[in-house]
């Protein structure tokens, strides 16, 4: 289809940071559950760190959304008004002062974002306990974290899905958004984790080293992946207005920052380090891999974004 | 529920005078904004907080017997069946009325923005005063007082008509058909079809060209459709990289070294 007449919702600087803490969030709290599922004990720093990074990266998202609105003292309504109407949309589910629509992302990722929050506090609290002595509460850790893992990846992937949800040019056709933020999100959990697993444990810390940098790849390999369907899918809308948007990412004044931040830094040189960093087992090198793909994973959000609105 | 009401546009009256636009801004006390080139007569060159109608002007040229062409086109929010404002907007600000159209209430809308960019027409607008999203309500407010939307009320050529949707219809099928008796051939309705693209408008036109002449997409596309497809991708890549995670985590510390 051809677009015509089209505005943007020009949404500011604090809504990609707050994806990319989102993605953070989510994709540490995933990766500290999957360890904490498989071997509790043997993983304890991945998944102490995870879940304290979770907690984190989380705490300043709402924080973030509600500086944004435009009529901040309202941010409540994204879950309830005093009286929901009933003609409010496709499958709207209102139950007493509460609404959910389940095809609006954002009303999705409103309730998400409270869940995944709330579980993010409670492991973040039970590590926490345990580091001072305590002991974990049964079954807490686990039942907290398999739901806060499941909105964890929520969290980390509607962004995309958001954005296609829109009909902004670049998006409209796109199909892969939601599967490029879910994998941002695990590549860059994977590699906070990393990063502060590096800094405080140095080559003492190798073993849970390799394995979340062994996760971070595959999840930029998968990002990688994503972002080349997301290019093909967009290029097959057969739109001259479409290509046009898609030539201002790929050969535009998005190029440099989305081949050479986002592709080249973000996930090819990374790889390669982690690589290197996993047979040489030195801290620096993984350090170094740590921070380029947290680099390009807010660069690869921030130049989506910045290209779709500007489409 | 009360009978669909619609507003049907035929640009093959629309002399440009803007007169639409004027009562419009009158009667929803819209301030007035600076003027803006857009290169043509037309202003603003989108829909604005401010502008709720938009007489869209598009010059083609033409050959040694016919100069320049004008094509005059009074736009407008199309209140559509499927809308994507309202089912982009997270607070249920935006709802369906009694008469079909599509409104923002204005005490619950939280200025998120998503609804700006989820119209297939452009028309929703942020205003930075309120801090709320604004469009046209079709007169609202003189709806439910037994009166027509202003622009309607204010078009001298009767190039904008409102009513009862099906009535409506109806007669601009019978237009299209006389216009085409008359030799306007590429005379064509635009969203009257309720079989049609987003369910049909509730705001439809009568085009003298296709859509594209006058800036409307050929084809428009509800953007909440790609939900379902993105979200099992996303899915897809959540299962890819939760089995890598399981893979590496899985196993002792020494196949883990990789060396």
């Amino acid at each position: 289809m051809e677009p015509g007449l089209l505005q943007s919702s020009d949404w500011p600087l604090l809504i990609d940071l707050y994806f990319f803490l989102g993605g953070v969030a989510g994709g540490a709290f995933v990766i500290a559950t999957i360890a904490n599922l498989l071997d509790g004990r043997r993983h304890q720093d991945i998944v102490r760190i995870g879940y304290y990074v979770a907690f984190l990266a989380v705490l300043p998202c709402p924080l973030l959304l509600i500086v944004d609105l435009g009529y901040p003292s309202r941010f409540l309504h994204m879950l309830m008004v005093s009286k929901p109407s009933t003609a409010i949309g496709m499958d709207a589910v209102t139950v007493g002062p509460f609404h959910l629509k389940l095809f609006s992302p954002m009303s999705a990722g409103a309730w998400a974002l409270l869940v995944f929050g709330l579980c993010t506090f409670l492991c973040a609290l039970d590590v926490f306990l345990t580091d001072r002595g305590g002991r974990s509460v049964t079954g807490l850790r686990t039942v907290a974290g398999v739901i806060g893992g499941v909105f964890g990846f929520f969290i980390a992937a509607y962004p995309g899905v958001l954005l296609g949800a829109t009909a902004r040019p670049l998006f409209i056709s796109a199909h892969w958004l939601g599967a490029v933020f879910l994998a941002v999100g695990a590549a860059t959990g994977g590699a906070a984790i990393a990063l502060i697993l590096a800094l405080l444990r140095g080559a003492g810390g190798r073993e849970g080293l390799v394995r979340v940098m062994r996760v971070t790849s595959m999840a930029l390999v998968v990002e990688l992946i994503a972002l080349a369907l997301f290019v093909v899918s967009v290029k097959m809308a057969g739109s001259a207005r479409i290509s046009a948007a898609l030539g201002q990412l790929l050969a535009g004044p998005y190029s440099v920052p989305f081949w050479l931040g986002a592709v080249i830094v973000g996930v090819v040189v990374p790889i390669v380090l982690q690589r290197g960093a996993a047979r040489s087992g030195a801290p620096v090198m993984a350090v170094l891999a740590s921070v380029l793909v947290l680099v390009g994973g807010f660069l690869v959000k921030y130049v989506l974004i910045a290209a779709g609105q500007a489409s | 529920m009360a009978r669909t009401v619609a507003m049907f546009t035929d640009v093959s009256l629309c002399i440009g005078c803007r007169a639409c636009q004027v009562a419009c801004k009158q009667w929803n006390q819209l301030a007035p904004e600076e003027p803006e080139w857009t290169g043509t007569y037309q202003n603003h060159a989108t829909f604005t907080d401010k502008s709720y109608r938009l007489v869209r002007f598009f010059e083609e040229p033409g050959d040694d017997k016919v100069g320049m062409r004008w094509h005059m086109m009074s736009d407008v929010c199309k209140h559509c069946a499927q809308a994507g404002c309202l089912e982009a907007c997270p607070t249920g600000a935006i709802y369906r009325t009694e008469y079909g159209t599509v409104n923002i209430n204005q005490d619950i809308c939280n200025g998120c923005r998503y609804c700006v960019s989820a119209c297939p027409f452009g028309v929703v607008s942020f205003n930075h005063d309120t801090g709320t999203a604004t469009k046209c309500t079709f007169c609202n407010d003189r709806l439910h007082n037994g009166l027509g939307p202003a622009c309607a009320k204010a078009c001298p050529t009767e190039s904008i008509r409102f009513g009862f949707r099906d009535e409506l219809e109806a007669k601009a099928r019978k237009r299209v058909d006389d216009l085409q008796k008359m030799g306007y051939k590429d005379a064509q309705l635009y969203g009257a079809d309720q079989g049609g693209p987003l369910g049909g408008l509730n705001a439809f036109f009568l085009l003298l060209g296709k859509p594209a002449k006058y800036g409307l997409p050929e084809q428009p596309k509800l953007p909440q459709r790609n939900v379902v497809v993105d979200s099992l991708l996303s899915i897809g890549a959540a299962v890819a990289v939760g089995l890598g995670a399981l893979l590496a985590f899985r196993g002792r510390g020494d196949d883990a070294g990789g060396s």
